[in-house]
């Protein structure tokens, strides 16, 4: 199916000089290095108390999935088209990197990534690894679907079947219902 | 002391973040991502409240150590920037005191925590006070029996290798000498969060 993506993303950034607060429509951000996202995720792989993989990756789906939910809400994006080119503009306007949607549905998707935060910062700061380490990017993905397709959280499951980190030219993201 | 925090803040809190072509924020020679602190503070408070007690140093160690590694690349190219360079490098007359002054002016500014320094004591300690930061904001009622301020206890213990750990290191380890307790906390119902860096 063909996609226009018509929709822009709007950023509206505020300072709170009171609480020392940084605002992006009106959710607090908060800045930080690759080094703090490889550690994290370095920690999520090596934790051995718990799948703190899978927890990193669901932490990050619950944080976007109500970011992309309430922006879709209150600018009344309604159409997939819409929605798919806000969720790919609000990844990279982040930092995390470029994605693109190469096709979505109600059951599944791909998505690929041409840029990544979680796997370039990770072969700057190590070098590359064997296995995938974009356990935040696998979250937002599944977010991503499911706030397109009006649907709560753990409706969908992505994996890596190609990455960065290991070497390719760029990673693509198999998204699937649960 | 010559730093004019009111003013460092000011100018720096004017930061404009957004990711270039690629989707990427390279930045003080670091990649930076600008993401709701909802994500960090989720994961952490997860993490710790998932494993077991006997595991929750560890579990806590590993996330004070991402913050204090972060804090060491990331405070060094902030204090070797541009923009520190044209704000807060004219206001530094004592070294190290005011560079850390400063960077918790910075620190302040880019939401981290709205911190000073209190006291410092060459090359042996340093007090941080936080009167408000995103880590506490893991508690939205009552007070918790769990001090949950990783990042700052991690980053406060990086500047301290900046001030008084030698030159920089690119692969880093100068960090690694010096740890930071959390005494006091917003979350545990204190008035502000107080950390205590010393040598590891």
């Amino acid at each position: 199916m063909a996609t226009k993506k018509a929709a822009k993303l709007v950023l509206d950034h505020k300072f709170d000089a009171e609480t020392c607060r940084h605002y992006l429509n009106k959710q607090l951000v908060v800045l930080h290095c690759h080094h703090y996202a490889s550690l994290y995720t370095q920690l999520a792989m090596d934790c051995s108390m718990l799948d703190a993989k899978q927890l990193l990756a669901e932490c990050s789906e619950d944080t976007f999935l109500e970011v992309l939910t309430a922006y879709f809400r209150e600018k009344n994006v309604t159409s997939l088209e819409d929605r798919i080119a806000i969720g790919e503009q609000y990844f990279a306007s982040t930092g995390l990197g470029k994605l693109t949607v190469q096709c979505a549905g109600a059951d599944s998707g791909e998505v690929r990534l041409d840029f990544s935060h979680v796997d370039q910062g990770w072969i700057r700061k190590w070098e590359k690894t064997d296995q995938p380490v974009n356990f935040i990017g696998l979250g937002y993905v599944s977010a991503l679907f499911a706030a397109v397709f009006d649907l709560p959280a753990r409706s969908f499951r992505a994996r890596e079947t190609e990455s960065i980190v290991m070497g390719c030219d760029h990673s693509t993201l198999e998204v699937v219902r649960n | 002391m010559a730093i004019d925090r009111k003013r460092i803040i000011s100018e720096m809190s004017k930061i404009c973040a957004v990711g270039n072509e690629e989707g990427l924020i390279p930045a003080f020679n670091v990649f930076v991502t600008q993401l709701p602190a909802s994500f960090w503070n989720g994961f952490a408070e997860r993490l710790t409240r998932r494993v077991s007690s006997d595991m929750l140093p560890a579990a806590e160690y590993l996330l004070f150590n991402a913050a204090r590694s972060c804090g060491y690349h990331t405070g060094f190219g902030i204090i070797t920037s541009d923009e520190w360079k044209a704000v807060v490098g004219p206001m530094v007359e004592k070294v190290p005191d005011d560079v850390l002054h400063g960077a918790y002016a910075v620190f302040t500014a880019w939401g981290w925590a709205k911190s000073e320094v209190i006291e410092i004591v060459p090359n042996e300690k340093m007090v941080v006070r936080a009167y408000d930061y995103y880590e506490s904001d893991v508690v939205e009622y009552g007070q918790s029996a769990k001090l949950s301020a990783y990042m700052i206890r991690g980053v406060s213990a990086a500047f301290m290798a900046l001030a008084y750990g030698g030159d920089y290191q690119p692969k880093g380890g100068p960090e690694e000498a010096w740890e930071c307790d959390q005494t006091k906390g917003i979350e545990c119902g204190d008035e502000y969060g107080e950390f205590v860096v010393r040598h590891a």
